[in-house]
């Protein structure tokens, strides 16, 4: 095992390396010359060249330039924002505690509302609500997120007037409509997720033997059925994560919500690329770190494997 | 789910398993849903003799009415005929992102898993850090680089596909490399192209054409996402996704403007995954009664 968690952990460090070499190439692939392209339609002096390039230090070789980039990158310097001229980390560190709390929302209402239609389809297995529920769930699946919120919104907030379409706050009323937004099609995938589980674990003896013993019914299927059938869906939920990373940069676009996402896509139109590298960088590390995280801790649980 | 054969029936598996894939309840209802919104998309002209583009501001925002089914937009276009005229562009992306991930990426499988060695350790190396770019998150950074427009949005979307079909790949690849067959191959003399064209990709359809269906399915969706954020299509080019962007902005008065351009986009990736569920069906269906035999 401790073999496995050494080789786990330098794959990592490698892939996370990957990352860092590809965000960094992101200023030297854009096509043309890259201070064109972020000064655009600004009056263009060959000083403001100059200046752009000795800011964005391109005037060295690029093995030295990666190494500065690393360096510091390992050090908590991203570089400055071209737009704003404030230190990048520090724009991303004041992103992300909103996109953390939107996400966290999120996922309790993909747990809540999926592993409830989940186990409901799994215990009326073949009845109209099984059916009812794996179509909701293909359709949450096509649904695409952004339409969904407008939904949300014409539904919540234009016709019923209960939450604000624009929720930048943290407050629950706040949060309801992104969350509900960014966290429905993760229910889809979640009630999927329970419901193969649940029927899986339905169908073992120890659940025969449970309700031979004349276990009451509930009993049976919350201590015995619903705790082992959720094991799958918890060490996929690291995955998950990472999705509702990617998916918060239209929910908080749409919302016009602070967040990570919304840092990402305006630093995008700004032409912002120390930003842009920055997010990047930022978001890919928390996902391979999560992913890393949620595999260690699966071999540390699961003895089958910790065997091996 | 596995069809009940008679044995006049039963011929070859690839047969089989269409014929069940066709006796399939939702890809039924898939399969025509996503042929009514191919023909309805581009066959426009059939539909409507407006010009998609053409405003007329004193009839902007104007509610669904007989003559503008779906309403007008903000500047007075016929949003019926942009729905019909926006499928056209938004069914592409989805296509052409798609094809692109899967020639590159069925590509580097191939070659990875044959051939092993330095080769596939780099190539899975970059395929791992290509997978650390959560969901849409690598489409944006190589918008970012290429800058935004419905071709490089494509494009965006085709790479960030690779990952999924390399690994796909490589994995089936990996499994027939030691087959007997492909060893008679070699012995008789077969070049590494040939195995790899004859035996091993035909062998390795099956596998892929889930992942072909459905990415076909989130290739619509990410491209519409990519429209939505305004990194795609330049005004006034009709597409879903950037239909919404515009409308969003008159979710108060004019609901007509986000329902039914979302709409679009939903039926196009439902009828896409009801399909592809049942072709998942008829591949497992098909490898459980192999491995029964």
């Amino acid at each position: 095992m401790f073999n496995y968690l050494v080789r786990r952990i330098f794959t990592s460090i490698l892939v996370l390396f990957g990352v860092s070499i590809l965000v960094f190439s992101v200023i030297h692939l854009v096509p043309g010359d890259v201070t064109m392209a972020i000064l655009g339609r600004q009056k263009v002096t060959a000083e403001k060249v100059a200046a752009l390039r000795e800011q964005l230090g391109l005037n060295d070789p690029l093995y030295v330039q990666y190494g500065r980039y690393l360096g510091n990158a390992l050090h908590g310097d991203l570089g400055k924002s071209i737009r704003t001229n404030l230190p990048v980390a520090k724009s991303i560190a004041d992103q992300m505690p909103s996109t953390f709390v939107l996400s966290m929302a999120a996922l309790l209402v993909a747990l809540s509302i999926g592993g409830i239609l989940g186990m409901l389809a799994a215990l009326r297995h073949g009845t109209w609500l099984d059916t009812l529920v794996m179509g909701l769930s293909v359709s949450g699946l096509s649904i695409p997120t952004f339409w969904m919120g407008l939904l949300l919104i014409l539904l919540f907030s234009v016709k019923l007037g209960l939450f604000p379409s624009i929720s930048s706050g943290n407050t629950p009323a706040q949060l309801f409509l992104p969350a509900l937004t960014l966290g429905l099609p993760e229910a889809a995938v979640v009630a999927r997720m329970v419901r193969a589980s649940m029927l899986d674990v339905l169908g073992r003896e120890y659940i025969t033997t449970a309700r031979a013993k004349g276990l009451p019914r509930a009993t049976v299927i919350l201590k015995h059925a619903l705790r082992n059938a959720l094991i799958p869906v918890v060490t996929f939920l690291g995955l998950q994560m990472a999705y509702l990373l990617g998916g918060a940069t239209i929910v908080e676009t749409m919302f016009a919500r602070q967040g990570i996402g919304r840092l990402a896509v305006q630093s995008i139109f700004n032409r912002d690329y120390p930003l842009v590298q920055g997010v990047v960088l930022v978001t890919a590390t928390i996902y391979v770190l999560i992913n890393t995280l949620t595999d260690v801790t699966y071999v540390l649980v699961n003895p089958k494997i910790r065997l091996k | 789910m596995i069809a009940k054969l008679s044995p006049f029936q039963a011929n070859s598996p690839g047969l089989r398993m269409l014929r069940q894939i066709l006796r399939n309840r939702s890809a039924q209802i898939g399969g025509i849903l996503l042929l009514l919104l191919i023909f309805a998309s581009y066959a426009a002209p059939l539909f409507t003799d407006r010009d998609p583009n053409k405003t007329a501001p004193p009839l902007a925002l104007k509610a669904p009415s007989l003559d503008h089914p779906m309403g007008t937009d903000g500047i007075g276009r016929d949003n019926f005929t942009r729905f019909l005229y926006g499928g056209q562009l938004s069914l592409r992306v989805g296509l052409v992102g798609i094809t692109i991930g899967a020639l590159i990426g069925i590509t580097l499988g191939l070659v990875s898993g044959y051939f092993g060695g330095w080769l596939d350790s780099l190539l899975s190396w970059f395929t791992d850090v290509l997978m650390s770019f959560p969901d849409i998150l690598l489409a944006l950074a190589i918008i970012a680089i290429l800058g935004p427009g419905i071709a490089n949005a494509m494009l965006a979307i085709g790479i960030s596909f690779v990952p999924s079909f390399m690994r796909l790949t490589r994995g089936s690849v990996l499994s027939l490399r030691e087959m007997t067959y492909i060893e008679a191959s070699r012995a008789l003399g077969s070049s590494d192209f040939r195995i790899l064209s004859r035996h091993i990709l035909p062998n390795s359809v099956r596998t892929l054409l889930v992942l072909l269906t459905l990415g076909i399915g989130s290739s619509i969706l990410a491209g519409a996402a990519l429209n939505f954020l305004g990194l795609g299509a330049e005004p006034p080019t009709a597409e879903w996704g950037a239909m919404l962007n515009a409308g969003m902005k008159y979710v108060r008065q004019a609901w007509w403007l986000t329902v039914f351009p979302g709409a679009g986009i939903f039926l196009a990736v439902l009828s896409i995954n009801l399909i592809g569920d049942a072709i998942s069906d008829a591949v497992a269906g098909t490898v459980v009664s192999v491995e029964k035999k």
